[in-house]
């Protein structure tokens, strides 16, 4: 992320510079999600589940969804027998809210419609085949350091992905330059 | 095989949405702050050489593992399957019925895997930073994480029963 000059000048505190550095914050991001585990599974459900924005989302999704329709879709043990869901994205949304307004960097951006269509698509087939996978590529991480060999081959799976997106983002670029 | 934590049972589950809340609260904190991005790493490592965002997912991969290592030393009940491969195989994958083959959890974690990296390679980020950036003002990825909430609904009311169905006509189930 490339600076600012009022970034520079604001008085920095030694917690925001940990902060600000994604190695510091994926190594807190690991051993919290170990803790929850250490604090939730006695309420049931999948072991690594302690951040993933996939699982975390459809969970809450679906329980809205069976409290107001009355389906049965299928969710994970611990927000099923719990009070409520996992609102892991919920506090994530509202956590970087906050944050943006503390740090004035909330900026309304907007797109062209057809732009919208496309995130619309977007959002919808990545929650399908991250949940074909297991999880986004945070709980992939939790499983890899929990033992899982699929989890690696998923992540294989998403570099191979990733290189075949940067091969058509680039050509996508050219064709328009 | 559900093991007992540090909580009791009756607990746990008043617990559940507090403690997830608050650390969603911290995630969603540090995330903004830091720009953190797991799909957003490969791509910056492979386009330019940039190695920070790449360091930050290994780093939840490492803390993960240390964060497990040192719990299961202190509270081993709550990390009954810690060394997931050791003892029960292969983890299922949620929202499908257990005890499919490993080579289907294979090839499912393939087939989602490349999709996931190209769609978050095209759309400008994994999941945790659209929401961010939701967050952050930006339209586009709020329309993103509706369509993640939409895809959730599709995916349990059809996609976990037919896509099982496929793979045991194909005789890979």
């Amino acid at each position: 992320m490339a600076e600012t000059k009022a970034d520079k000048n604001e008085k920095v505190s030694c917690l925001d510079t940990l902060a600000k550095n994604p190695l510091y914050v994926g190594l807190a991001i690991g051993i919290l999600a170990a803790l929850v585990q250490v604090l939730l599974i006695s309420a049931g459900g999948p072991e690594a589940y302690g951040f993933c924005v996939a699982c975390h989302t459809r969970d809450v999704v679906n329980v809205a969804v069976n409290d107001i329709a009355g389906t049965k879709l299928a969710v994970a043990a611990i927000s099923q027998n719990a009070i409520l869901p996992v609102l892991t994205v919920i506090g994530v949304l509202i956590g970087a809210f906050i944050s943006a307004r503390y740090y004035r960097e909330f900026r309304a951006k907007t797109g062209k419609a057809v732009s919208y269509v496309w995130y619309l698509a977007g959002g919808i087939f990545f929650m399908i085949f991250a949940l074909f996978m297991g999880g986004c590529p945070y709980r992939l991480g939790l499983r890899i350091g929990y033992g899982d060999v699929v989890a690696l081959i998923g992540v294989i799976a998403i570099i191979a992905g990733v290189l075949a997106g940067i091969k058509i983002a680039t050509a996508l670029a050219e064709r328009e330059g | 095989m559900v093991a007992a934590g540090w909580l009791s049972k009756d607990v746990a589950i008043i617990a559940v949405p507090i403690v997830t809340l608050i650390l969603g609260l911290i995630i969603g904190w540090l995330g903004q702050r830091s720009g953190f991005c797991s799909i957003g790493g490969f791509r910056d490592f492979f386009m330019f050489k940039h190695t920070r965002l790449l360091f930050g997912y290994l780093a939840l991969i490492v803390g993960a593992f240390i964060g497990y290592l040192v719990f299961w030393l202190i509270t081993p009940s709550a990390f009954t399957n810690f060394f997931w491969l050791l003892h029960n195989g292969l983890m299922p994958v949620p929202g499908a019925p257990a005890g499919l083959t490993v080579a289907a959890y294979v090839i499912l974690a393939v087939i989602g895997g490349i999709a996931v990296g190209l769609i978050g390679v095209l759309l400008g980020g994994c999941p945790l930073r659209q929401c961010v950036m939701t967050s952050e003002g930006n339209l586009k990825s709020l329309w993103f994480v509706i369509g993640m909430c939409v895809g959730a609904v599709v995916y349990t009311m059809w996609i976990s029963g037919w896509g099982v169905a496929l793979l045991k006509a194909a005789g890979i189930a």
